[in-house]
């Protein structure tokens, strides 16, 4: 039973990651590599702000936000140039930067090492123990991030991202400052996925840079892929089929350095063939 | 009337290729201004140094008196110059409201925190800008069509839609690339019906056109180019039967 | 001084081990517009096949080796067949060509992994006599990758330029469109562009696993290092993508005089983010109209 708590918050914590990477690929058009290092870039806000300075969890998670969406702008700088490709190239140098900096700050991060004894999430002084606790607060923050996404999606602002992802010169000549909207699409992205790290730190108890790879960006990408890109539930569904997937290749009873390779190998299938037969994912609309 | 948009002595070359070399025009405020000339003329670069989707190598943009050199596209259109496309780029994936909803200036629902606190006063604005939207689309006879996917409407109808989005932009200079180009007779009486209706609510028109008798009916003043310059400027029935101008763009002299 | 001069020569060593990976990177991007994550694994694959050709299959060194790059061209072709064709075709986003080589290149790696495992590989035999020059030590294995880099990279520059494919690759470059209309036969010419692409990064992969060993993700920091070196150099100069790989390794190698090893991917990064942030169109590349009306 324990266990299928912990694979439902999983789920829920990596469907905020997704859902909010969602905004970037699905809606805006904006491919973005750099998603996975957000995740981290709140994962590792929180643990370092409640575990060295004692601040309360919130306001760590807050922070976090706070330097992700700063961060954020950062990566939409290229995104002024018209061709995606530049973006791509950036985002990537930015994973692999941030990446770089969770491994290599010794000083702050701890490195390889990682850092354990994160203490638990509270909530105006009541901590969150236990697994039907961190399902509870889960299901708290999926629906605020679900919240801000309808509202993001829904809105005038939303419909000039979709326009930005057809045809964003066709909206220029509309007088919209396209620039502004992108940059916007990626800080709110990087809030929500850095507000899924902070959740997944106080959880876990224990991070390491290796949650946090290019690895992990692929991954929330197959789940947008996957679930359907454009649509609010796709994301989720996604999460869930990414994490359940490689939970039942442990009944198939293979070796445990092994699985983890035929994991990623499934997602890197699992992407290919979604792009070729099924580009819409299992949410979305045929175009 | 007064000139409401100029161009004077812009210049501009990609490369070795000078597109645009040394042209001025103006244009007068609440009139048909069509520009022609034969293919590679520097028409529609010109149309993009208006519009600020290409920046002059030199000369000055002045709209409405003010020095828009520069400017980049969005800032032009705010202010009250937009621009078509010749490849239309109606956006497909939208509905012809949400086409229409989406060129409404100033809207505070684009401000993405409004959204969040001022949620009742942006579904106003926005009841109210879909009336707006649909006024556009009552501007070319498609109300019908509100609901459709707008790559349901014919070619026409596309054409017809790219100027209710000028309209839907409460845009003051509408600039039309090539409105009739590909239209069968019929379309072409409406989309022309159209531009004419748009001086009559006080907007300004220039359009770029290779369909001469257009040209000759819709015009108040025609512009010549030829090889990056303004050769010509005056009334339909002078410019169209210059006998030295019509071999220009027959490409029989230079 | 010694220190510096002996990082600048393994700064050229590296660099020019770039420098392959990112011609034929750059090459394939600016022919066919494909953004080809999947080279790096191309690339690992062709070190591998002549490690285990040599280790597992006992053969010569001059069988295997070229037996090696045959592979890689095979696996290069047969990733632009089967994956990317079907989606031009369908005439699918550029989104989906750069997802599905994504998803590729996570496959192989993986593969690479689950077949060889995550040692280094590396051939026990002659670990190169060395080479002292002055103060500065190099180990054959690195001077070959001077050397091949150099020579490849002339190759391709001479070729693209005289010879019949190369123009029609160029052709194909700059205007796709008018390209089909004339007539030229656009997928047979992809497919040539990806074998020749695979088979400069493989004299790369080779020379890796002689020198350092090769690791089953060792194609993810050699495209991000391709990548960075195609778009400094300017995405339209083939020579200037080799150039700004040299250049990159340089600058890699004498910073970890100043910081350490570790934070060679950061340099590397910052130095893009600079050329993306002043001079977005690279080294050599040429003024891109921002829009394309």
């Amino acid at each position: 039973m324990e266990y299928i708590l912990h694979i439902l918050i999983f789920m829920g914590i990596y469907g905020i990651a997704a859902a909010s990477f969602n905004l970037l690929i699905g809606y805006a058009g904006l491919f973005s590599l750099a998603h996975a290092a957000f995740f981290g870039v709140g994962a590792y806000s929180s643990a370092l702000l409640t575990l060295r300075l004692d601040w309360p969890p919130l306001a760590a998670a807050a922070a976090g936000m706070a330097i992700a969406a700063i961060l954020s702008s950062v990566v939409a700088l290229p995104s002024l140039r018209v061709s995606g490709d530049y973006l791509v190239v950036t985002s990537f140098g930015i994973q692999v930067l941030l990446y770089t900096v969770f491994l290599n700050w010794t000083g702050l991060t701890r490195g390889a090492m990682g850092l354990p004894g994160i203490p638990p999430a509270s909530l105006l002084g009541l901590q969150v123990t236990g697994h039907l606790g961190y399902v509870v607060l889960t299901l708290a923050a999926l629906a605020f991030t679900v919240w801000v996404l309808r509202r993001v999606v829904l809105s005038p602002f939303g419909r000039v991202l979709k326009g930005i992802r057809e045809d964003e010169v066709a909206v220029e000549a509309l007088g919209k400052h396209v620039y502004r909207f992108k940059v916007l699409a990626f800080v709110v992205a990087g809030s929500l996925a850095s507000l899924g790290g902070s959740l997944f730190a106080h959880y876990v108890s224990f991070i390491d840079p290796y949650s946090f790879t290019l690895d992990e960006s692929v991954f929330l990408l197959g789940s947008v892929i996957v679930g359907g890109t454009a649509t609010l539930r796709g994301p989720f569904v996604g999460a869930v089929i990414l994490v359940g997937i490689p939970e039942l290749l442990r009944f198939v009873g293979l070796p445990q350095n092994v699985a983890a390779t035929v994991r990623q190998m499934l997602f890197g299938a699992l992407l290919v063939v979604f792009m070729r037969f099924r580009p819409q994912g299992i949410c979305g609309e045929q175009a | 009337m007064g000139v409401i948009l100029e161009a004077r002595d812009v210049s501009k070359a990609f490369g070795g290729l000078r597109a645009v070399n040394g042209a001025s025009v103006a244009f007068a405020a609440r009139q048909i201004t069509s520009i022609i000339g034969p293919n590679g003329a520097g028409k529609t670069t010109l149309f993009n140094l208006l519009t600020g989707f290409v920046a002059p190598d030199a000369g000055r943009i002045v709209f409405e008196d003010t020095d828009i050199t520069g400017w980049p596209p969005y800032r032009v259109a705010i202010k009250g110059l937009a621009r078509s496309f010749q490849d239309l780029r109606v956006l497909t994936q939208m509905t012809v409201l949400e086409n229409l909803c989406l060129a409404r200036p100033n809207q505070a629902g684009e401000q993405l925190l409004a959204n969040f606190f001022s949620g009742r006063r942006v579904r106003k604005q926005e009841a109210a800008e879909r009336e707006r939207a649909l006024e556009a689309l009552e501007f070319i006879r498609l109300r019908e069509k509100a609901d459709e996917p707008a790559h349901r409407l014919s070619y026409g109808q596309q054409k017809l839609l790219v100027i209710a989005r000028l309209v839907a932009m409460d845009a003051e200079v509408m600039m039309l690339d090539e409105p009739t180009a590909g239209l069968d007779p019929s379309m072409i009486e409406r989309v022309s019906d159209a531009i004419r209706r748009l001086v009559e609510l006080g907007k300004t028109v220039v359009l770029v056109e290779h369909n001469l008798d257009v040209v000759r009916a819709l015009s108040e003043e025609v512009v010549f180019m030829n090889e990056g310059r303004v050769l010509e400027v005056g009334p339909p029935a002078r410019v169209l039967s210059d006998r030295d101008l019509i071999n220009v763009y027959l490409g029989l002299s230079a | 001084m010694a220190l510096l001069l002996q990082l600048l020569a393994n700064g050229l060593v590296a660099g020019s081990s770039w420098a392959m990976v990112a011609l034929g990177f750059g090459l394939i991007f600016r022919v066919t517009g494909t953004f080809h994550f999947a080279h790096g694994s191309v690339y690992a694959a062709a070190g591998y096949l002549a490690y285990s050709g040599v280790a597992d299959l006992g053969l010569p060194w001059g069988i295997a080796f070229p037996l090696a790059a045959i592979g890689a061209v095979l696996l290069g072709c047969s990733i632009e067949v089967w994956i990317y064709r079907p989606l031009r075709r369908l005439e699918a986003p550029p989104l989906a060509l750069l997802v599905s080589s994504l998803g590729v290149a996570v496959f192989l790696n993986n593969l690479l992994g689950l077949v060889w495992s995550y040692q280094s590989r590396n051939l026990p035999t002659a670990a190169g006599t060395g080479y002292v020059l002055g103060p500065v030590d190099l180990s054959s294995f690195q001077v070959a990758t001077v050397a091949v880099g150099l020579v490849v990279t002339i190759g391709l520059i001479i070729y693209m330029k005289y010879s019949s494919l190369g123009l029609t690759m160029r052709a194909l470059a700059n205007t796709p469109f008018m390209a089909r209309i004339v007539g030229i036969p656009a997928e047979r010419v992809t497919v040539l562009t990806f074998a020749v692409g695979s088979l400069l990064a493989a004299p790369a992969g080779i020379l890796t696993m002689l020198d350092t060993g090769v690791l089953p993700d060792m194609g993810t920091p050699a495209v991000l290092m391709a990548t960075i070196a195609v778009f400094v150099g300017g995405i339209a100069s083939l020579p200037g993508a080799a150039l700004a790989a040299g250049l990159l390794g340089l600058l890699v190698n004498v910073g970890i005089w100043q910081w350490s090893a570790r934070w060679q991917n950061a340099i590397a990064f910052s130095l893009l983010l600079l050329f993306m942030v002043c001079r977005p169109r690279g080294l050599f590349g040429l003024k891109q109209r921002q829009v394309k009306v």
